[in-house]
């Protein structure tokens, strides 16, 4: 992510919260949290909790977001020099009347500034609310066109969608996405399911004039359709990875015993077992450090009404 | 808080995952947890979320995917951060060829700690490390942290109390941690990654310490140090006896295959070639100027007769009470205190004399006597050295860190400054982290001089100052290397310039001509000086309680005192030779010769 994608994502979280943005430039937000998103990104579980035990109005922080650190300091920088003689006039009037005028009670609460960027744990923590508040969705798609009459209604059908990371792992790992629909109404499988949905405009609510067709098959046969496409999608993989890593793993584990046998064999009865147990501990290290695996789990899901019939 | 605490709710239960067979060597797990919440709520139809966050989710998820089991994918997301061509070939050699287990044995200063430091970000970034325990020396436990958080973003705690152990990566010194309540709980736990600093500790493997590392449970190991054999190839054989048992063979085929004698190693390029698995070795280029000179000066000083009178009252008060209570050194201790502080400040002496006043019944004879060198105090009127540091500041008319042993000195000073309307600040042990980097910001910035009681290992680094003023000096020679060594490191572009305070016809000068002509203490090579220390002071206590042994019985003799100074200088000499001579054919050596465990690096400064 560069700091032009980092910025648009920012701002698309801002919105989709509900933040009061104060203030924007191409570099930065200064933005008035939404409690909603106070809550996933302050740090704050005690002030929440407070907040919510007694009901009181909570009150959000205001955060300055740099999305773009080089800019925004030279942006900064540059137009303060200007009329910096106008505001120190002003102060100079004001320290007059009233002595030392701190310039910051001005501007209202302090802001917190935070530097986005890709790897920053602002940004990391961004990411988990996100994952956090937009896991399950139940979406339809608004008709491309007002239908004619009242009278007709437009038949829809109901996908489950589910996007997968699938991490192929050993002492070294490596990850996939994809994502799967599945029409309840006729098991058709389509993958990059994602990509479809992108293009389509969604609402959570129930369009006029809009009936959904009968599901033809359960939620489980479609589950077990989205992992055996997995399945046989995978199988036509190459795992020279896997079998590299079982090398390594049978390789170590024949180094250790090597070097634990004669160990075990040699010691004095009261020490064998805790020899053993060490041995035992070592295989165990090993097998979880190199032993190959792939695993599948969600990044997200959810019931999706689209469009026709298929 | 809340993410880096370990939570284990978010973990797949088994009763959720599905296998299927992709490859005879393979499982496909599915995770279903997914589904189980769609369906539960769809039944209760909703809560359901939001569209765009959704497609948020997805994007991230897109961003961090991990593509290739190649490549350090950690550096994305370290823009501000660039580690040196050597460090990022170790991380990389680390991750990709030795599976995670390695030590890392670097020459001093080349950067181990960033090595380290990217190999576990790496591991974080890729999924594949959660929990992390890093063991080090208590003194180190904090530079860690700092350095893991500010440099690599990763949300390391140093280990405080028993609780601490839950988060997620956890900074400890490993001699907290072997003892109990600790002990069970760490070797109850499975660590993803482990990570042990300055491991030539663990070369014993007879030590507590070596047994707790050994019952460790880990995926990822590494184990740092720069000294991987210091006196004989045993020690190189437990190290890895900890990270890949066998890697050598076992004990008599070590023995027999690769060690002629405890010291010298055989069939080096098969040794070279088993090492070459599990241990990286880069070393300084000989080209490179590693580090700028050191350039020390010491300036004498004749006490005001105020500050003699009171040295002169004070040396006789010590006498005094070492002719009358013996030999009892932990008594004494505090009275050869009292003779270094009247060589720092009044202010100095006055309070350990307050304190010992509070101490001494009401009806000793004592009392007497510590009024009548109060009465000394009160004729001073002007701090001879204080005056002088003024002078040399005004000279250097640049960043100065000056350091003094003691607090009332310390105050002292930056009232003295203050009233000279030149901006000071404070250092010290005492001050917690937030305002020690306060002070630190304020030193980089406005202030001019920082005024320090302690130099300790807490990873201040000041490259930006290269002068240093020693209102006093410690007895501990380390001590005085570490001061030093807050300036005089890697980044540092200048000259070091030492300024070290010494009045005339006091102890202080015997110090000073100690640790300057006979240790030769500020020449010598960084690293050198802890081995030298740690051999001399077996035999008879540390190298301050062999000083003021020395001062007590010398009983004003000044001549004396030279003398036995001068033995105590050249048993050092003779130790640093002794070091050197049977060096040769030692570790350093043995490895000088393996130049394929790693590369040559020219450090610039």
């Amino acid at each position: 992510m560069n700091s032009k994608q980092v910025h648009k994502y920012v701002q698309r979280y801002l919105e989709a919260t509900q933040c009061a943005i104060l203030e924007k430039s191409p570099a930065h937000f200064k933005v008035k949290l939404s409690p909603v998103a106070d809550r996933e990104l302050t740090n704050r579980p005690f002030y929440w909790s407070f907040v919510d035990r007694t009901g009181s109005e909570p009150e959000t922080m205001t955060y300055l977001f740099v999305t773009d650190q080089e800019k925004y300091e030279d942006n900064v920088n540059a137009p303060a020099l200007a009329p910096a003689p106008a505001t120190s006039a002003v102060d100079a009037a004001l320290n007059r009347s009233f002595g030392f005028v701190n310039n910051n009670l001005a501007n209202g609460v302090r802001t917190h500034r935070e530097d986005l960027y890709f790897g920053s744990r602002k940004l990391e923590q961004l990411f988990g609310a996100a994952k956090n508040s937009g896991s399950y969705v139940n979406l339809f798609q608004e008709p491309e066109r007002r239908s004619n009459t009242p009278f007709q209604s437009t038949p829809y059908t109901q996908w489950l969608g589910v996007n997968m990371r699938v991490e192929f792992a050993c002492d070294r790992k490596r990850e996939e996405i994809h994502s799967y629909g599945v029409s309840l109404a006729t098991g058709l499988v389509v993958e990059n399911f994602y990509d479809r949905l992108k293009n389509l405009k969604l609402t959570p609510r129930l369009p006029a004039n809009v009936h959904v067709t009968r599901n033809g098959l359960s939620f489980a046969k479609a589950l077990n359709l989205v992992e055996t496409s997995l399945e046989r999608k995978l199988k036509g993989y190459d795992y020279s990875w896997a079998e590299d890593a079982t090398a390594r793993l049978e390789e170590e584990l024949a180094r250790i015993r090597h070097y634990y046998d004669p160990m075990v064999q040699q010691a004095e009865e009261e020490v064998k077992s805790a020899i053993e147990e060490q041995f035992n501990q070592r295989q165990t290290e090993i097998r979880w450090q190199y032993e190959p695996r792939v695993t599948a789990s969600a990044i997200n899901c959810g019931i999706f009404h689209l469009e026709g019939i298929e | 808080m809340t993410s880096t605490m370990n939570n284990q709710a978010n973990e797949p239960t088994d009763a959720s995952i599905a296998r299927r067979k992709l490859h005879p060597l393979v499982d496909l797990q599915c995770d279903r947890s997914w589904f189980e919440e769609l369906q539960n709520r769809s039944s209760k139809n909703g809560p359901w979320d939001d569209w765009t966050l959704y497609q948020l989710s997805v994007e991230a998820e897109h961003a961090k995917r991990i593509d290739s089991f190649e490549q350090l994918l950690c550096m994305r997301t370290l823009p501000s951060f660039e580690p040196m061509p050597h460090q990022i070939d170790t991380a990389r050699k680390v991750v990709h060829e030795m599976g995670g287990r390695a030590i890392l044995a670097d020459e001093v200063g080349l950067g181990k700690t960033i090595e380290a430091g990217l190999v576990i970000k790496e591991y974080m970034v890729r999924g594949l490390v959660k929990r992390a325990l890093i063991l080090v020396p208590a003194s180190l436990v904090l530079q860690w942290v700092r350095e893991l958080n500010s440099k690599f973003g990763i949300s390391a705690v140093a280990q405080k109390k028993e609780h601490s152990w839950q988060y997620e990566v956890v900074v400890a010194s490993i001699d907290t941690a072997k003892r109990d309540p600790h002990r069970d709980i760490i070797l109850g736990q499975d660590y993803d990654m482990i990570i042990i600093d300055e491991a030539h500790k663990l070369k014993n493997k007879k030590t507590t310490n070596y047994q707790f590392a050994l019952q460790l449970r880990k995926k990822y190991c590494l184990l740092l140090t720069a000294t991987p054999i210091q006196n004989d190839l045993d020690e190189l054989y437990n190290l890895i006896t900890l990270l890949k048992p066998g890697q050598l063979g076992g004990q008599s085929e070590f023995a027999a295959n690769f060690v002629v004698d405890k010291r010298l190693p055989k069939n080096e390029d098969q040794l070279q070639d088993a090492l070459s698995t599990v241990m990286i070795r880069n070393r300084r280029g000989d080209g490179g100027i590693s580090f700028t000179k050191r350039v020390v000066k010491n300036i004498p000083l004749e006490l005001s007769a105020e500050e003699q009178a009171l040295y002169d009252a004070v040396t006789a008060f010590v006498r005094d009470r070492y002719k009358e209570d013996g030999v009892d050194m932990m008594s004494m201790l505090p009275l050869v205190t009292l003779q270094r502080e009247v060589c720092s400040s009044r202010d100095a002496v006055f309070i350990t004399l307050v304190n010992l006043f509070k101490k001494t019944s009401e009806d000793s004879p004592i009392r007497a006597k510590i009024w009548e060198l109060v009465e000394f105090i009160k004729q001073i009127k002007a701090n001879t050295k204080a005056e002088k540091v003024m002078e040399l500041i005004q000279q250097i008319n640049d960043k100065v860190i000056i350091f003094t042993e003691y607090r009332a000195s310390q105050e002292y000073l930056l009232q003295y400054f203050r009233a000279q309307n030149i901006l000071a600040v404070p250092y010290r042990g005492g001050m917690n982290r937030g305002k020690k980097d306060w002070m630190m910001d304020l030193f980089r910035g406005r202030a001019q001089i920082l005024i320090a009681t302690e130099a300790g290992g807490e990873g201040i680094n000041l490259q930006f100052c290269h002068h240093i003023i020693n209102f006093d000096l410690p007895w501990n020679p380390m001590r005085v290397e570490q001061r030093i060594g807050r300036v005089h490191r890697l980044g540092q572009t200048e000259d070091v310039k030492i300024y070290n305070l010494c009045t005339l016809g006091t102890i202080e000068e015997h110090i000073v001509n100690l640790l300057h002509e006979k240790i030769n203490l500020f020449e010598l090579v960084i690293g050198e000086l802890d081995h030298i220390l740690e051999r001399f002071e077996t035999d008879a206590g540390s190298i301050e309680q062999q000083l003021a042994k020395m001062l007590l019985e010398s009983g004003g003799d000044s001549a004396h005192l030279e003398q036995r100074l001068n033995q105590l200088g050249s048993t050092f000499s003779k130790l640093r030779e002794e070091k050197e001579s049977a060096e040769a054919p030692k570790g350093p050596t043995i490895l000088a010769q393996m130049t394929e465990l790693g590369q040559k690096v020219e450090v610039k400064p």
